[in-house]
């Protein structure tokens, strides 16, 4: 498999300052290793350190069934569907999966139309507020939204992007990147889902300045 | 596919999104933390093979349980709690961080941790035979030595 890397910007939250990261049109084995071996561990010593600080979280839908042998095995198995990942300072900082293929626009006015399905977005562990405070990275979400986004034109979808979000995460698709919000949907556990027109798109590009 | 994001862009994105979360998808979910990892159930031989082997191993390099849970960097009362209890389930982290200490094969301990499923008969047998010869907690013996050898060896076995 070939994979294109482009050169991309996270904001370093201890230092302030930007840092080069690589965006790679692809994951690859070597994200799979650093979920393993790097987020898994950091993301139990944190819900660790959570749960005897009493702190309660959201009992999510599935959550409960969660298992990491199966969820490594749905990695294992998406290896060769579309995905990007950021990688800096050697580690995987967030990881997507696409699907260019079966999904179509529930959006009124794009009924129908041909869509980039974004079936999973995770960013690592270090980088999310309610585990680590503060985080190690921001703008990894915005970096894979656009990534999403230029799937989307390349396959002449023109920008049409979906997904569902997990509920923490709703306040990011809605105002960060202004999708419209569709909803729960009961035939997805309850997440609501979220979809991108090609005006929101474009929007949603010109938000951090000319591109 | 190569995409050409400015690197202006990038920082004023990351500057509105803030901390914000980014998770979808149901991949995406977290587990719930009980106490407990999620973790199939181990046949009592195997977890009192782990439990043994985290002690013989510590013993074998002359290290208490507070050097080795600092060493490798694992919770002084877990490791503890893992040394006198084998029916305890330990957490994830520390088992990976054991594996790495102790130069063996994540996945093998991970299994006798009662982790992950049994799938390796193999490595059932060679724990209860651990289990068996490693009974005495005394000064490591030679016999303990020669059967901790044996089991690491097992434990670095690739598959």
């Amino acid at each position: 498999m070939t994979v294109t890397v482009s050169p991309v910007f996270l904001f370093n939250v201890a230092t302030g300052k930007e840092e080069p990261a690589d965006l790679l049109d692809a994951i690859t084995e070597k994200q799979l290793a650093d979920w393993e071996a790097e987020w898994t561990p950091e993301l139990f010593k944190a819900m660790q350190r959570l749960h005897r600080a009493g702190v309660e979280r959201a009992q999510w839908p599935q959550s409960r069934h969660w298992d990491w042998r199966r969820k490594a095995a749905a990695f294992q198995g998406m290896l060769g569907t579309p995905g990007f990942s950021i990688m800096c300072g050697g580690v995987t900082q967030g990881m997507m999966l696409a699907d260019t293929v079966t999904k179509r626009c529930r959006i009124g006015s794009q009924t129908g139309k041909n869509l980039v399905y974004v079936s999973f977005v995770e960013n690592a562990p270090w980088n999310r507020k309610e585990l680590f405070d503060p985080p190690r990275y921001r703008g990894i979400g915005s970096i894979l939204m656009r990534a999403a986004i230029e799937l989307s034109k390349e396959h002449d979808f023109k920008g049409r992007i979906g997904l569902h979000s997990l509920p923490q995460a709703n306040g990011f698709y809605a105002n960060t990147c202004g999708m419209t919000d569709l909803g729960p949907d009961a035939n997805y556990q309850n997440l609501r889902y979220f979809e991108m027109t090609p005006e929101q798109a474009e929007a949603f590009l010109e938000k951090g300045g000319k591109a | 596919m190569k995409i050409n994001i400015p690197k202006a862009w990038c920082l004023r994105m990351a500057q509105l999104e803030g901390d914000a979360e980014i998770g979808a998808g149901a991949l995406a979910v977290d587990p719930v933390f009980e106490g407990e990892t999620a973790h199939a159930e181990a046949p009592e031989e195997t977890s009192l093979a782990f439990s043994r082997f985290v002690r013989l191993a510590r013993r074998g390099r002359g290290l208490t349980v507070e050097l080795l849970a600092e060493r490798a960097d694992v919770e002084l009362a877990e490791l503890l709690t893992i040394e006198e209890d084998s029916r305890y389930k330990p957490d994830l982290r520390t088992v990976y961080q054991l594996a790495n200490y102790f130069g063996v094969q994540r996945a093998n301990l991970l299994q006798i941790a009662g982790l992950t499923a049994p799938k390796d008969n193999h490595l059932v047998i060679e724990s209860v035979r651990f289990a068996a010869r490693s009974e005495s907690v005394a000064a490591l013996t030679a016999e303990e030595r020669a059967a901790l050898d044996a089991f690491v060896s097992v434990l670095s076995e690739q598959k």
